[in-house]
């Protein structure tokens, strides 16, 4: 850091290149709608700088960072990187990342069923071949990465990232960006959210030496303190706006508040404090929350009980506990919830405001009763009028009001519902600072008014408004502080004193999980063993070869159509139309490709391309991939029936060939099986399959590290069209003719088998060798019904019971584990 | 006064669709070169056999997360066989057969909610095995079925006309207006779409989600089961895969009639409307003298064409609103 300073005071100019800048943002402006999140930003960053980013919520310092990333594009505004002036037009995270930038997510983007050596391939791809040995390239570049930046983990390189603790998903995330080949601007969202005092010192220390390497930081936080210690300049955003540059060495926390917008006095008028059980007691808090404390918490009428601790330490689970009324928690009263993450637990987006407030009134109303609109106008009204929301947008969609106006609906939603307990998730994320200050009044109105209000929030300065603070870590309550005990530093010390303990916990959860996936994936094979010794039982000639040949053959079709949809389903579709083209397919050979061998094969191509297009169809219009394929399975029939009105056709004399053939006494079938399981095995361990398994996981993550969503949608369908149209040739070969009709019945089956195989029905996780052999005993249960003499009328009605057996079976296997 | 059209359709999304009948229609007057109100209330009166399964095949759509009832199908075939088999034809056991039809519909529409609520198992994938377990029913029923007709009294229903209207149109009228009123009016409607729209959002709101969910699927099978038996007795007995074109077109009619796909959103009119359109589509195919391969690749066509274009205009707004809230997705620790 040769520092010629004055370059930091004022913003550089992108024409001024030659200098040591390495990100140059000039007037950088992204609006939505009205508003605007970045006005004219001009911010240069220097090689071997590490710049501390700060601001308060709704400061727009995200989007900012979304923009340098190439997630979002700016609305006006230029970016130089080096000296090279980009454009815009095709800036994507790709083109970023490609240019050495990468950024560490605040909301972590890994893929939680990869791991974590895979999560360090999707983010530099660039060393991968289909060759063996790809993998431990990875494992070895994960290890060194890690090690590097924290010395002395004990991350399982090898583990799903989904069964890491939080803090290790962190570190494996930040050791993820910085070990990337040719990284030069490094930015860190909140990295040092759930991390320790002693691994955030690690990471300073790695940051300072990578910085005099000269690569560059950005440094988001809102730990000023921390931005003081590790920055080596600090930006100000404040209302979309740049309004302070400088050198760390010359600010201070202080300096830093008073520039983002001021010092929020509000927080701290001080309540006068309470005695608690002097009050009638709404909440009691019990058992399992309490970390070894005797007597249970109770939470009184008029009180404000603030939930502090590490992001993600069980505050968010307590208030969803008193809501639901679950165990250790014992609600006196009708509680309302106020969401903080708007998009996902909070707003209406099709309705407009008036909607969303009033469905509190309506939500547990008995189904019948009668809406009138005025009623519901005037009472949502005053309600607004009371949280200073301007009636006149009532009539205005959601989605066109800012975060803090959505908020206030929101608490209106609550207050019309009229529950004596108001449960807060972080209400003020994202929210303006002018909004803030309204919402804190509020809250003790709310209080004063005899509501009791159980208020979580991310912003440890908020708590100084609560009558009380549970402190939690480790889902447990680990300090109830009260009056003048509450203060920020008391809070920070006691969140971290139970981290000691996460040993313990979490060497409990994995093995509980592990044991019910073991169940999961035993199932298959569990139930093919059953279902051969009932049929051998039966008829000891099953066991032989000639009698494996001739019950397995049919069973081979069906391997590859869910194999097929075993593709699909990977990226948490469901293809209803998969059996239909194997027919269609099927009706090709018997046909086209029979009479005219070039033409029926360039038919072939041609519907296995019209096939994956389907697949980035899909992605393309996000649209549901269901009744995608179940219309496309009308096509594909519909074809089938114009070429062939009626079964019929030939076989090709090789394609003929091709089942009939035999390798030392194994039965044909069983080296098809094998040949199928392990090509399509093969694939999954290619880096393609861990790149489709990583969309199915967590698209969203996927886009960011530079994945294109619709390439890999068309690639997808590709490889299940591959499938599924060996599936049809094979049906031709085997039945020497060909019926359009023919594959209908693999769409369920197919399902079935991906389910029974271990596949997740939401994506991500499949298991080829669990499909192979599921779908092998699924198609060998109509072979044991004929063998026990059951009529073959039974066949569906077996296939659907045991689907939803397994189905039943697995879900209360993953029971708590998606929990909300 | 444009801005007022351009409201009014915005917030009323079957006029798409009615338009689109109504372009149709005279399509095919000068196809065939008639102007046959007859025609008409032939369409018509498919339609109606359509318009009942889709409204239940809404209300489950609009439950969200691409829910979809795969079983109605089935649930017609097997409805029109179980009334023929009580009813044996005549009237005497009609009531009971109607009684075994709606408990049919209910029992299937409790068992698929059951999955879905309960056990968590995926719409799509628990209807379509609860279908395939109805197919093996059927396939008993139409063993056992020797001899047994349907009942006159029904079939006079399914048949009949009052002031030269059938029946049945005005039944799926009636029951599209009644729905369109539910959707808007009531607590249900304004659940429903809550439920579809945002389900974590709904249930922390307080609507009892699973509730809600279960009502439609119950309602779905119940109109399905109503609707096959009218069907069995409108065409004069029950076959296998006589409800299997429903399946396709039942999505279809609430895809084309305006209903969101991704839920939150019904429309009942539009519902009504497009399986006119529907209907009108097959007939015209019919009198071109399209063969049945061409008119079922047409139909998935529409279906697939329709979605890719509606969701442009849907999925703006939704894309839109996370955009708008999440100015700052990432901020706070």
């Amino acid at each position: 850091m040769t520092a010629t300073d004055t370059s930091l005071q004022t913003p550089a100019r992108a024409g001024n290149p030659g200098s040591e800048n390495l990100l140059v943002l000039t007037g950088i402006t992204k609006s939505y709608g009205p508003t605007l999140a970045n006005a004219q930003i001009d911010l240069a960053v220097r090689r071997g700088e590490v710049l501390g980013l700060v601001g308060g919520n709704g400061a727009g310092k995200s989007t900012l960072m979304r923009i340098v990333c190439g997630a979002t594009p700016p609305t006006l505004g230029a970016i130089a990187i080096a000296g090279e002036e980009i454009a815009l037009a095709s800036y994507d995270a790709g083109a970023a990342q490609a240019r050495g930038i990468r950024m560490v997510h605040q909301e972590l983007s890994l893929c939680t069923n990869l791991s974590v050596a895979e999560n360090f391939f999707l983010e530099a791809p660039e060393g991968a071949t289909a060759m063996p040995g790809w993998r431990a390239r990875y494992a070895a570049r994960a290890r060194a990465a890690l090690d590097e930046v924290f010395p002395e983990n004990s991350i399982d390189i090898n583990a799903p990232v989904g069964q890491l603790e939080i803090s290790e998903r962190q570190m494996a995330e930040i050791a993820r960006a910085a070990a990337t080949p040719g990284v030069r601007l490094i930015i860190l969202d909140e990295p040092t959210s759930s991390l320790g005092p002693e691994r955030s010192r690690q990471l300073r220390e790695y940051v300072h030496k990578r910085a005099a390497q000269g690569v560059a930081f950005i440094f988001i936080s809102h730990k000023l303190r921390e931005i003081v210690e590790i920055a080596s300049s600090v930006a100000v955003l404040r209302n979309g706006q740049l309004v302070a540059r400088s050198r760390a060495a010359e600010t201070s926390v202080d300096l830093l508040v008073e520039l983002m917008g001021g010092r929020q006095n509000a927080t701290e008028t001080g309540r006068e404090a309470l005695q608690p059980g002097a009050r009638d007691t709404m909440v009691r808090i019990e058992g399992p929350w309490l970390a070894g404390r005797g007597s249970a918490i109770t939470l009184g009428k008029g009180e404000i009980i603030g939930l502090a601790g590490l992001e993600g330490s069980g505050q968010a689970r307590l208030l969803h506990a008193i809501f639901s009324g679950a165990a250790g928690v014992r609600r006196e009263a009708e509680a309302s919830f106020v969401a903080g993450d708007r998009a996902k637990e909070g707003i209406f987006p099709l309705w407009d405001v008036l909607s969303n407030i009033t469905i509190g009134r309506i939500a547990k109303r008995a189904g019948g009763a009668w809406i009138s609109t005025a009623t519901e106008k005037a009472v949502a009204g005053d309600a607004a009028s009371s949280l200073r929301l301007d009636a006149g947008r009532l009539g205005s969609g959601i989605t066109e009001l800012s975060g803090g106006n959505q908020q206030k609906a929101l608490v209106a939603r609550a207050l019309v519902a009229d529950a004596p307990i108001i449960l807060l998730d972080d209400p003020t994320r994202g929210v303006d600072i002018a909004t803030k200050q309204d919402f804190y009044a509020l809250v003790d109105e709310i209080a004063a008014s005899g509501r009791t209000v159980v208020w979580h929030t991310t912003e440890d300065r908020e708590l100084l408004a609560a009558d009380r603070v549970l402190v939690f870590s480790d889902n447990r309550i680990v300090r109830e502080l009260s009056g003048a005990e509450i203060s920020e530093a008391s809070i920070i010390d006691a969140s971290f004193s139970g981290t000691g303990g996460h040993g313990t916990a979490g060497a409990d959860r994995p093995r509980r999980v592990d044991w019910k996936r073991h169940l999961v994936t035993a199932m298959p094979y569990f139930s093919l063993a059953v279902v051969l010794a009932l049929m051998i039982e039966a008829n000891p000639l099953v066991a032989s070869s000639f009698g494996l040949d001739l019950l397995l053959m049919p069973a081979v079709a069906l391997v590859l159509v869910a194999i097929a949809q075993m593709f699909v389903v990977g990226g948490s579709e469901i293809d209803l139309g998969v059996g239909a083209f194997a027919g269609l397919v099927s009706v090709l050979s018997a046909t086209l490709l029979f009479d005219h061998p070039l033409v029926g094969a360039g038919a072939i191509i041609l519907a296995i391309l019209a096939y994956s297009a389907l697949g980035g169809l899909i992605q393309a219009r996000k649209i549901p991939a269901i009744v995608v394929t179940l219309g496309a399975s009308f096509i594909w029939l519909g074809i089938g029936l114009s070429i062939q009105p009626t079964p019929g056709g030939s076989s090709p004399a090789w394609l003929s060939a091709m089942v009939n053939w035999s390798v030392g006494g194994i039965p044909t079938a069983i080296v098809m099986l094998v040949v199928i399981a392990i090509i399509a095995w093969a694939i999954d361990r290619t880096p393609l399959g861990v790149v489709l398994r990583g969309f199915g996981n967590n698209p969203g993550a996927m886009v960011m590290s530079g994945w294109h969503t619709v390439r890999y949608g068309v690639v997808r369908y590709l490889l299940a069209g591959l499938f599924a149209s060996t599936a049809g040739m094979l049906l031709t070969a085997l039945n020497t003719a060909s019926d359009i009709n023919s594959g209908n019945s693999y769409t369920l089956l197919s399902v079935a088998a991906v389910v029974m195989g271990g596949c997740a029905l939401f994506g991500g996780i499949i298991s080829p060798i669990g499909v192979v052999v599921g779908a092998v005993t699924l198609s060998l249960i109509g072979a044991l019904l004929g063998i026990l003499n059951v009529s073959s009328d039974f066949n569906a009605a077996t296939q659907g019971a045991v689907l939803l057996a397994i189905l039943a079976v697995r879900s209360l296997a993953s029971r708590g584990r998606e929990d909300t | 006064m444009i801005g007022t059209i351009r409201h009014f359709v915005a917030a009323n999304r079957w006029v798409w669709s009615a338009i689109a009948v109504v372009l149709l229609w005279l399509a095919l007057a000068v196809v065939t070169g008639r102007w046959s109100m007859a025609s008409l209330s032939g369409i018509a009166l498919s339609a109606s056999f359509l318009a009942i399964v889709g409204l239940g095949q809404m209300m489950v759509v609009t439950t969200g997360r691409g829910n979809i009832d795969l079983s109605v199908a089935t649930v017609m075939t097997l409805s029109a066989y179980l009334a023929m088999l009580v009813v044996r034809g005549s009237d005497q056991m009609v009531w009971l057969s109607l009684l075994v039809t709606l408990g049919l519909g209910l029992g299937v529409g409790l068992v698929n909610a059951f999955l879905v609520v309960a056990i968590r198992i995926p719409a799509i994938i628990a209807t379509l095995a609860t279908g395939y377990i109805l197919a093996t029913a059927t396939l008993l029923a139409n063993r056992s079925l020797q001899g047994a007709s349907v009942s006159p009294l029904v079939r006079s229903v399914a048949s009949g006309r009052v002031l030269g209207v059938p029946i049945m149109v005005i039944l799926a009228i009636v029951l599209a207006v009644c729905l369109a009123l539910v959707l808007r009016k009531t607590a249900f409607g304004q659940q429903l779409s809550a439920v579809g729209q945002n389900r974590a959002a709904a249930r922390l709101a307080g609507v009892r989600v699973n509730r809600v969910i279960a009502a439609a699927f119950v309602l779905c099978s119940t109109l399905a089961a109503f609707n096959g038996m009218l069907l069995g007795a409108y065409t004069g007995g029950a076959f296998l895969e006589m409800g299997q074109p429903y399946l396709l077109q039942s999505v279809a009619a609430v895809v084309v009639g305006g209903t969101l796909i991704f839920g939150g959103s019904a429309t009942a009119l539009g519902t009504l409307f497009a399986s006119v359109l529907l209907v009108l589509v097959v007939t015209l195919m019919q009198i071109m003298g399209l063969p049945r391969g061409a008119q079922d690749m047409v139909q998935g066509a529409v279906v697939i064409l329709v979605l890719a274009m509606a969701a442009g205009g849907t999925m703006v707004r939704r894309r839109k609103a996370p955009a708008a809230t999440q100015l700052e997705p990432s901020t706070t620790p």
